[in-house]
């Protein structure tokens, strides 16, 4: 059967997906289609560990956030005791939304239905008319809000919807060694500057997914503006030069953009840049100096991106780093969430350049961020065609090139920077979970 | 704040009225350059970022998240940016109508500064889509004369809408 030929669904296809993946081929409808958007939901968003929340969005007792994972709004709360738990936000007796507010601080929470109240850690400790209405038949225990999985790591709140699923450790497989870059910029670690901003853009969320894997490629045209107006430390002469990092079979990849000549670990303050020295090992020392840009994903749908960037151009750079996911809400249609995470022991006048350099570059009126989203709503719309049905992509940048050797770090390394192979493993990830076996 | 009408006179009401009209006007047809014009040297230009929050809630506009955030140098970095040919996500052009209403004028510490607020809906269409972006918000100036004039030293403007349903905010409100 030819990719063209849909008229069978999407899933009996998936074997020959992936065979052309591994070769470098990858159907454009996968970025607008019901069948895989609903695949995704069940298969992928279902198993896979997702992001819900930066530990210091919540950092009281009581406080508590809501997120979602794939259809499921979630509740992610510090109880009395510190300890983080995220649960479905649905009153078990009726289905009720608990928490209708983006964020608050509650002991308790209380359906506006018929008044069942729990305590944020879950628990169902209030119904009223007990006695006189349920007589003995009304366990309590039984009756607690649905309990979501979760782990952390560096401040990162993973839940997952899969009670069999891997540690998160597991998981991660070893790209905790890259993300370190934006979680341990300094001994303290990062923390969020602010509530993040979201907004639902026209866009599949794999496309944004796929962009931040490492796309260097699109830089100087996307974004020809920053160099133009001398925005950006590095040029169009340049711009390849770096590393591509991923972590075979698992999905999770970064792009390590270097500019020769650049200083070590440029745009950080000095007082930064010597307690890395001790939060970081010699090997990410070795990788992380060196870096210009690191773009990177911990699939599914989480990205990272940290860059020097100087306000007005010509000016010094100054280092911001945002954390975004892409929430899918349905094919071809997505939810935007970023954040400007800063290093918690930095200064107070740092912190705020960097918020207002990831604001300028990349917050919803970000000068980088609207060029990518009027790009990524264009193909998005593209893939939803008909003709488009029966194409595929190009994926054979890199293709046959061998890893580095001498490689410091975790992974499969290969160099330049501007290549598909953390791609090809994205999508070999990505099939390989919606091929899945229930 | 009671509702009382302030000693403002008719004649400043006129005027700040007349200006804020066309400054969006020169939004409107992509004057940049002379809206850009029209900001004091040490302007600040800011949107906070709203939060859906509970009714007594402390704060309802994030203290620190913005969506912009700019002082006039960076405004004008943005409007640079808009003048050459790579600013793709105004290519082709955002048409927008900004509807300002509500405009009530205020003295401040300042005989030549006043605080003007202002309704501001802002109807954004792009290329061929039938489904507009419309961005509703309460605006907060501060405007000081500047001869027969105003310069806008501080613009704040709070979007209603928590979850802006746009893929971008390459306009200003
Ligand atoms: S739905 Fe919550 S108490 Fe009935
Ligand atoms: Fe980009």
């Amino acid at each position: 059967m030819s990719a063209a030929d849909n008229s069978q669904g999407i899933t009996p296809m998936l074997a020959e997906i992936r065979e052309g993946i591994a070769q470098g081929r990858v159907p454009a409808r996968i970025f607008n289609d019901q069948e895989i958007f609903d695949l995704e939901r069940r298969k992928l968003f279902g198993k896979a560990w997702c992001f819900l929340a930066h530990e210091s969005e919540i950092p009281r007792p009581g406080d508590y956030v809501t997120r979602s994972i794939a259809d499921n709004s979630i509740i992610v709360a510090r109880d009395e005791h510190g300890n983080i738990c995220a649960h479905l936000n649905m009153c078990r007796h009726r289905g009720n939304m608990m928490c209708k507010s983006e964020m608050g601080n509650a002991s308790h929470f209380r359906c506006s239905y018929h008044g069942w109240v729990y305590k944020n850690s879950g628990e169902l400790v209030g119904v009223p008319y007990f006695k006189e209405g349920y007589d003995t038949r009304l366990d309590r225990k039984q009756w607690g809000l649905v309990e979501v999985r979760t782990e952390s790591y560096a401040g990162l709140v993973f839940g997952t919807l899969d009670p069999q699923a891997p540690s998160l450790d597991e998981y991660l497989g070893g790209f905790q060694f890259y993300l370190d870059i934006y979680l341990k910029q300094g001994l303290g670690g990062s923390e969020v500057h602010g509530p993040p901003d979201h907004w639902v853009a026209e866009t599949d969320w794999k496309i944004c997914a796929e962009n931040f894997s490492g796309d260097g490629y699109h830089t100087p045209v996307a974004h020809q503006f920053g160099f133009h107006l001398g925005y950006f430390p590095s040029s169009g002469a340049t711009h390849s030069e770096g590393w591509a990092v991923h972590i075979p079979g698992k999905g999770h990849s970064i792009g390590l953009g270097h500019t020769p000549g650049m200083p070590p670990f440029f745009g950080y303050p000095d007082d930064l840049v010597e307690q890395m020295h001790e939060s970081l090992s010699p090997q990410q020392l070795e990788v992380f100096s060196k870096t210009r840009t690191a773009v990177g994903s911990v699939f599914p749908n989480l990205s990272f991106l940290i860059q020097p960037f100087s306000l007005v151009p010509g000016e010094p750079g100054v280092r911001f780093c945002t954390m975004r996911l892409w929430h899918p809400l349905g094919p071809g249609r997505m939810e935007m969430w970023s954040w400007c995470l800063v290093p918690k022991g930095a200064s107070d006048e740092y912190k705020e350049e960097a918020y207002k350099a990831y604001t300028l570059a990349f917050g919803q009126a970000g000068t980088f961020e609207q060029d990518d989203f009027e790009n990524w709503t264009k193909v998005t719309r593209a893939a939803g065609g008909s003709l488009a049905q029966g194409l595929e992509f190009p994926y054979v940048m890199g293709l046959d090139r061998p890893p580095l050797e001498d490689w410091p770090g975790p992974g499969h390394a290969v160099s330049p920077y501007v290549t598909d192979t953390n791609f090809r493993n994205l999508w070999g990830t990505w099939a390989d979970y919606l091929a899945r076996e229930d | 704040m009671p509702l009382q009408a302030p000693g403002i006179d008719r004649e400043v009401r006129e005027s700040v009225r007349d200006f804020l009209y066309r400054e969006s006007l020169a939004l409107d047809e992509r004057r940049f350059r002379d809206w850009l014009a029209a900001f004091a040297d040490d302007a600040r230009y800011e949107i906070p970022v709203r939060v859906t929050r509970e009714k007594l809630a402390e704060w309802e506009l994030s203290p620190t998240s913005r969506i912009f955030d700019d002082t006039k140098e960076t405004l004008e970095v943005r409007v640079r940016r808009l003048e050459t040919d790579f600013a793709w996500s105004e290519q082709p052009p955002s048409r927008t109508r900004h509807f300002v209403t509500n405009i009530l004028v205020d003295a401040t510490d300042h005989p030549d500064e006043f605080l003007v607020r202002s309704n501001c809906l802002v109807y954004r269409s792009r290329g061929e889509e039938t489904a507009p972006s419309i961005f509703s918000a309460q605006r907060r100036d501060l405007l000081r004369r500047d001869g027969g004039s105003w310069l806008i030293v501080h613009r704040w403007a709070a979007l209603d809408q928590a979850v802006v349903n746009a893929h971008n905010m390459s306009i200003f409100i």
